[in-house]
């Protein structure tokens, strides 16, 4: 367990620092950044144990989806509407957007002229893409169940 | 003269100010990163305020259409929507706003006055510290990704000169696909030709790590909330337009492979 810890710890600190990063992007206050970056730690924390103990990248990113809202729903004195957001920001560096890029890169290889192995550049654009249908889904519904059953205001 | 005192014109007036009031403030909210049920109930909550008895509204990637019935008098307007961002502070801005109006006691000019103030005078963060901070989200996305220690500075390089060319190019109003496919030609070549330099065994990564600041995170998971919230077509427009967002994103990065020898064309 302890021999995974610089693991886990590499993983949250880049996932704080990625939710902080795009939190400046989307215009969130000084005061909400500090929140943005403890809710991407947390997910990428609760995504990596999951992958560590042999989930799928779907199922540990529901995971992590899903502790995440929770636990900003926890907050939600704090936070007033805005926890909604700040979940949001927090999952954000789960985002498989590279996969995406992997599967349209995939797909257009798959046109190129003089193409050595077709079917398993089909196969592995298709995988990326399906994994990031699938992952997309996963951050949305975890987002998004908790949200509701927790009844957060919108305003 | 007569024509102004009839008192059916002066309530459809009356409801005309109210509904292009409240279509404002749902323009501002749908603009910042809202989802659709946010915007209809901010909407409705601003209409509701100023005594409206019934709110019907649909809402269109590019427009929103809001039908107010009050004292026995209906009117139905429409507004067009701007280019879909996030400005989370703005947004909560006006939803409590939004609050305030439902509470009843303001006047249609005082919450006209108060928009136009929100949308003057909420902070935004400087350019360059959005960049600066969106490099540092590439670079550590790269590292989630697995790209070495090497390579690190490179893509904070790329994803900030990307991110300050982006808000330039967006500044100046040209078209938002275009932009990803330019700054993912961009952001890709200096992220791969700063990994190369430094000799890093991860360019590949390093290329794509550089472009993540355009992977649309807030409209995908709005795609899916507005499905799920019942409004399947505004959560397929969201959907289609992140395709095409990252269509154009990946085509930039085939070229930027291409340049750098990478890939054949």
């Amino acid at each position: 367990m302890f021999e995974l810890l610089p693991h886990l710890l590499h993983q949250a600190v880049f996932g704080a620092l990625a939710a902080a990063g795009f939190g400046v992007l989307f215009n969130f206050g000084f005061r909400a950044l500090p929140w943005c970056a403890a809710a991407g730690a947390l997910a990428l924390a609760v995504r990596t144990i999951g992958q560590d103990l042999a989930w799928s990248l779907e199922g540990a990113s529901f995971a992590a989806a899903i502790v995440t809202s929770c636990s900003v729903s926890a907050l939600r004195k704090q936070l007033g509407p805005a926890c909604n957001a700040v979940a949001l920001a927090g999952c954000i560096p789960m985002v498989p957007g590279a996969f995406f890029g992997q599967a349209l890169l995939g797909f257009l290889s798959v046109t190129a002229p003089n193409l050595v192995d077709a079917e398993a550049t089909l196969i592995v654009a298709v995988q990326s893409l399906l994994r990031v249908i699938f992952t997309l889904g996963a951050i949305g519904a975890g987002l998004l169940i908790p949200a509701h059953l927790l009844r957060n205001q919108d305003f | 003269m007569e024509q102004q005192q009839d008192p059916v014109i002066v309530r459809h007036r009356e409801l005309e100010r109210i509904a292009n009031m409240a279509l404002r403030a749902g323009r501002i909210m749908m603009e910042c990163g809202a989802s659709v049920s946010v915007v209809h109930g901010g909407v409705t909550m601003i209409a509701r305020g100023f005594g409206v008895e019934d709110v019907g509204m649909r809402s269109g990637y590019a427009s929103l259409e809001i039908t107010v019935h009050a004292g026995g008098n209906t009117i139905t307007r429409m507004m067009q929507v701007g280019r879909l961002g996030v400005n989370h502070r703005l947004d909560q801005a006006v939803r409590k706003l939004a609050v305030r109006v439902s509470h009843g006691g303001m006047s249609v000019d005082e919450v006209e006055g108060e928009i136009g103030r929100l949308v003057r005078e909420t902070p935004r963060h400087p350019a360059w510290v959005v960049a600066l901070a969106v490099g540092i989200a590439c670079a550590s996305f790269g590292r989630l990704l697995g790209i070495d220690w090497l390579a690190f500075g490179a893509v904070l390089v790329a994803g900030t000169v990307g991110q300050y060319v982006r808000h330039q190019l967006l500044h100046h109003g040209m078209n938002v696909f275009i932009v990803a496919g330019l700054i993912a030609f961009l952001a890709a070549t200096l992220g791969g030709i700063g990994s190369i330099l430094l000799k890093s065994d991860t360019v590949s990564l390093a290329m794509m790590a550089s472009i993540l600041l355009l992977v649309p995170g807030v409209p995908s998971t709005n795609a899916q909330t507005d499905i799920m919230d019942g409004y399947p077509t505004m959560g397929s427009a969201r959907a289609v337009w992140v395709l095409m967002i990252m269509v154009f994103a990946s085509v930039g990065v085939w070229f930027a492979e291409t340049l750098l020898g990478l890939r054949s064309l």
